[in-house]
């Protein structure tokens, strides 16, 4: 039995359970919930096997064909593939379980359900796409998913707006890539990832030519784009008006990881000058994002602002690794897994892990405590949710980078050392972006679920069923766990090892002392500045600029309104009016015009007379004589 | 000995009391027989130039005619009979139905 039956299977469960729902369940939220997580432990337990059982393999068919132009449709599993689709498939069946407790009592569950399904279906779909054609199709899949599940509560105005803000935003990130997409054709005349990996390893001089950085930056726009890089981060935290588990599976540790995921798919084509460019982008999303989270009051702004900037840190390591390997000691020769490729995935898998972790424990806190989101209102959790206050301390712990005991520190690790081996000043810029990681973190953890409670949803929260628990302490051991490569399996070690091998790498000593002096400074100023659930933001009486700055998020929003309203509205308000004038006007109703004045000439030759007739047609008659005589 | 000329005469003649029938009557029975009128003014030149010629070809054409116009005749009296019936008139002026 060849091995893309599998590859099969694991995009027909969701897509025949999102199929089923919508067209048979739509009314029947129970079943509906049950199809879907049934075929997410279908889509587990086939993933698994893929990973497990299989070797790495490309299956392709054609797909369409027009000419000399042909599209194929295929899967390609490597290494990295494995690593994402078992990130994918594990985060998804667990998030599907704890969306049973969360969604309990949704009305709309089954459309819910049906979302993630279709999510499913697409985030395997992409991960597994063997061509930048099919990856696209399927990338804009997820967008949709996405714009799906942000909107979900139908009745909230801010909803709806967040999601029409993801979608178009992500847009403007896909048009680039798109572009990008068509220059590959154009130069190489082939959207095969394989083939064009072959053709950049069998050419080096490739690299140095500027068209193709600008490939790689074009495709670099898709990840701007979906993976919230800064300029177009501003939909990420938005996106937040969806349902919680939404939020933990696809903005946080899947979808928004895609970009990355594109990154390490196309790294053979990343030129010195393009890398250059992603790394810087990485690292000011990974501050930026730093500093807005440190002045949010809304639990799930906070994890979003840190994931943008995790993010941030992993696109930042790809560029750095890749420039690494670019640059480095001659001994590399074009393996599909760089440094930068093993440290930006080990992060991306541990990210997803922990941050799942931490959205899903927020569901739980937002749950009980009757859709409450503001930390200033929350309080004294710690006593009343012990098993999603001690997960969620677990997953803190990594996202912080606590020394030795968690994942995060490792991956962290692992990016900062290749950060300190290729570039001084981003190290230390990222450095100081984990100072402030561990200062905002410590600032939530402590307001909310510290001191006494604050609102009256606060102080009836109490913990919720087996249903939303299970899925947090799986979390929480591969937030713990996953820094050390011995915890997976042998299918997924080869990447993660490499990764490890960075964060034990020479300068080891170094970075790590930074790295812990970072995670423990930012700790201790949180400690010191933050009173035990406390009522306001101290910061905001400090320094009231900054404060100020972060919380309105750099001003982005602001911009970006004005912007639209200023001058990208008066641009379409002028190019309407040439519309109007010019095509609708002149072209279009002007030739509708010539045709009317032309047919009400001709009606008035109409009389409704037989006797006039019959003058023209002597007229007629007149006319032909006159014409084959040749008097004309 | 009737000459071609007086032939053609009288053709032209029946031919012209046709077409001004057509043009100026306004019952349409009238330009009907005023029509047939003109088919019979040609059929009188086309045998009358057969006959000299010496030639058959103009008989020829002849019975195609009287053949066709027999058709015809059948097909337009019902049409007039019918719009009779609808409309209780057969005047031309007041058949413009299409005009408004």
């Amino acid at each position: 039995m060849g091995s893309e039956l599998y590859a099969y299977a694991l995009l027909a469960f969701p897509f025949l359970s999102a199929t089923a729902i919508a067209f048979l369940f739509r009314r029947n939220g129970l079943v509906a919930s049950g199809i879907s997580v049934a075929a997410a432990a279908l889509i587990l337990a086939t993933a698994l096997h893929i990973i497990f059982r299989l070797e790495n393999f490309e299956f392709n068919v054609h797909w369409i064909e027009l000419g000399s132009f042909s599209v194929s449709f295929g899967f390609l599993i490597n290494d990295l593939a494995k690593l994402m689709l078992f990130v994918v498939a594990f985060v998804g069946f667990l998030v599907h379980v704890f969306s049973l407790g969360y969604m309990k009592d949704d009305p709309n569950k089954a459309r819910f359900f049906g979302g993630l399904s279709i999510f499913m279906f697409s985030m395997l779909g992409l991960v597994m796409a063997s061509s930048l054609v099919t990856l696209f199709v399927f990338w804009e899949l997820v967008g949709f998913s996405s714009y799906m599940l942000i909107g979900f509560y139908l009745g909230k105005p801010s909803a709806a707006a967040a999601s029409k803000k993801a979608f178009i935003v992500n847009r403007v990130g896909d048009f680039g890539f798109l572009i990008g997409i068509i220059m590959v054709f154009s130069m190489f005349g082939t959207f095969n990832l394989t083939s064009l990996s072959e053709i950049f390893s069998g050419d080096a001089s490739l690299l140095q030519t500027a068209s193709v950085t600008a490939i790689g930056l074009f495709l670099f726009c898709g990840t701007v784009g979906k993976s919230g890089q800064l300029p177009l981060h501003v939909w990420l935290p938005d996106a937040m008006e969806g349902p919680t588990p939404v939020s933990a599976l696809i903005h946080a540790a899947t979808m928004v990881a895609a970009g990355v995921f594109l990154l390490c798919r196309t790294g053979f084509l990343m030129t010195v000058d393009a890398l250059t460019v992603i790394v810087w982008v990485g690292v000011l999303t990974a501050l930026v994002s730093g500093f807005t989270a440190i002045a949010q009051r809304d639990i799930k702004k906070i994890l979003a602002y840190s994931t943008v900037s995790q993010l941030g840190y992993m696109v930042a390591a790809f560029g750095l690794g890749s420039l690494v390997a670019l640059s480095g000691s001659g001994s590399h020769e074009h393996a599909i897994v760089t440094g930068g490729v093993a440290a930006a995935m080990f992060h991306l898998t541990t990210h997803a892990f922990f941050k799942a972790l931490l959205f899903l424990g927020s569901g739980s806190i937002i749950h009980a405590c009757h859709h409450e989101q503001d930390i200033f209102k929350m309080g004294g959790l710690a006593k009343k949710m012990p098993i999603t206050f001690w997960t969620f301390t677990l997953a803190l712990l990594a996202l912080i980078g606590t020394p030795f005991i968690t994942a995060g520190f490792y991956s962290k690790d692992a990016i900062l050392a290749l950060a300190y081996q290729q570039d001084k000043v981003a190290f230390s810029a990222l450095v100081f972006g984990a100072v402030l990681t561990a200062f905002y973190m410590t600032r939530l953890w402590k307001i909310a679920f510290l001191g006494s409670p604050k609102s009256e949803g606060a102080d009836h929260a109490h913990e919720n069923g087996l249903v939303m628990t299970i899925p947090l302490i799986l979390l929480s051991i591969g937030s713990i766990m996953g820094g050390f490569v011995w915890f997976y399996p042998e299918a997924l070690r080869p990447i993660i090892l490499i990764g490890e091998h960075l964060a034990h790498g020479e300068n080891h000593t170094t970075v790590a002392l930074f790295g812990g002096a970072a995670w423990a400074i930012g700790l201790v100023v949180a400690w010191i500045l933050y009173g035990a659930g406390a009522k306001e933001d101290r910061l905001e009486r400090t320094a009231k600029p900054f404060h100020t700055l972060f919380a309105q998020k750099f001003y982005f929003d602001h911009l970006y309104d004005w912007y639209v309203a200023k001058i990208q509205q008066r641009i379409a308000l002028t190019l309407h009016f040439i519309e109007q004038i010019v095509l609708s006007g002149l072209i279009v109703r002007g030739m509708a015009g010539i045709a009317g004045l032309m047919g009400i000439g001709l009606r008035s030759l109409h009389v409704g007379n037989i006797h006039t007739y019959v003058y023209w047609f002597i007229g007629g008659l007149v006319l032909f004589w006159v014409l084959a005589v040749g008097i004309f | 000995m009737i000459s071609l000329e007086q032939y053609i005469v009288v053709s032209s003649l029946l031919f012209a009391i046709g077409f001004f029938g057509v043009l100026f009557r306004k019952n349409t029975l009238v330009i009907y027989m005023c029509l047939e009128l003109m088919l019979n003014a040609a059929n009188l030149a086309l045998i009358a130039f057969s006959r000299y010629h010496g030639g058959m070809g103009g008989n020829l054409f002849v019975f195609f005619t009287i053949t066709v116009a027999a058709a015809e005749v059948a097909v337009g009296l019902a049409i007039i009979v019918a719009l009779f019936r609808k409309r209780q008139t057969v005047e031309v002026e007041e058949l413009n139905e299409l005009k408004n």
